[in-house]
């Protein structure tokens, strides 16, 4: 299980495809996909608004279970929390609960990639 | 030594910072508690990091301002976390430095770290999201974003977290977590 990361519009996903040779119909999108496809798809971008979902539904997702589950899925997830505290409380829960599902699944991922200007920096190696 | 960690909310960068305490070794571990219990939410977050750091040794002091003023003699290792919070009671609570925030910031650090043997401070990330915040929230932007230059410029090490994976920024932590 691979994690990508980095701010909004530096071209993770692209960066993504292009890095672990992914095809169109095997990524899923994360803001609209059925929650279950997680478990299958061989790349999920926009994992931040699968957590905002998760969230929504009351679910919680374990990431060993993810990763034992499916061992070659590649998430691309925007790298929150980087402003001041927002106002809004769901946006505060929401963005403490993205960095608590991505601090572990990095720490069970077998790679962490970070992107900057479409440019990726393996951050946590296999 | 003087250490800086940063990160983003939810980062991981206060598991990350305790991890480097404890890799220091040292018996009298002391942790500085800046944030302010204003709501339930606040008391929910300090909990949350009471029982984090529960079995790791540490006594607690609550400074919510005035850092200079602070006491911790006796203690070979102080962790302050976090700083966008000192920083923010500085500014804004009465009592506080004001504008002065920034030299009263680091006059405390200065104070604390020539009192102690290790000083691990953490801050926050609170520059990146492309948002254009009021004049108030820039200035207080401004100041937190001074005072992270400089500490880092002061530090032996800095490292930025991102979600539970240290990158180093300056020097290296090889001692404090047996690499």
């Amino acid at each position: 299980m691979i994690l990508v990361t980095g701010g909004c519009f530096q071209g993770k996903t692209d960066y993504a495809r292009r890095t672990f040779g992914i095809l169109k119909e095997q990524e899923a999108d994360g803001a609209v996909c059925p929650m279950e496809v997680i478990y299958e798809a061989k790349l999920l971008f926009h994992f931040h608004e699968y957590v905002r979902r998760m969230m929504e539904a009351g679910t919680e997702l374990s990431a060993e279970e993810l990763k034992r589950r499916n061992p070659g899925l590649v998430l691309v997830t925007n790298e929150l929390g980087y402003g001041v505290v927002p106002v809004d409380r769901f946006d505060r829960a929401y963005r403490e609960k993205t960095g608590r599902v991505c601090c572990e699944l990095a720490a069970c991922a077998d790679e962490v990639h970070r992107v900057v200007c479409g440019i990726g920096t393996v951050i946590k190696h296999g | 030594m003087l250490i800086l960690i940063t990160g983003g909310s939810g980062s991981g960068k206060s598991a990350f910072a305790e991890s480097v305490v404890t890799g220091l070794g040292g018996r009298k571990r002391l942790y500085i508690a800046t944030m302010y219990p204003f709501d339930e939410e606040c008391r929910q977050r300090i909990a949350r990091h009471r029982e984090m750091r529960k079995d790791k040794g540490f006594d607690t002091l609550e400074r919510y301002t005035d850092l200079a003023g602070a006491d911790v003699s006796g203690y070979e290792t102080v962790l302050l976390e976090c700083m966008s919070n000192l920083t923010a009671n500085e500014l804004y609570q009465p009592g506080g430095a004001g504008d002065r925030c920034v030299e009263a910031v680091l006059e405390g650090v200065r104070s604390v770290y020539a009192q102690c043997r290790h000083l691990v401070i953490v801050t926050n990330e609170i520059f990146s999201d492309g948002m254009d915040y009021d004049p108030e929230t820039r200035r207080y932007q401004r100041y937190l974003g001074e005072i992270n230059r400089r500490i880092a410029g002061l530090s032996d090490a800095a490292a930025e977290v991102v979600y539970s994976v240290p990158l180093m920024l300056k020097g290296d932590l090889k001692g404090a977590l047996g690499e």
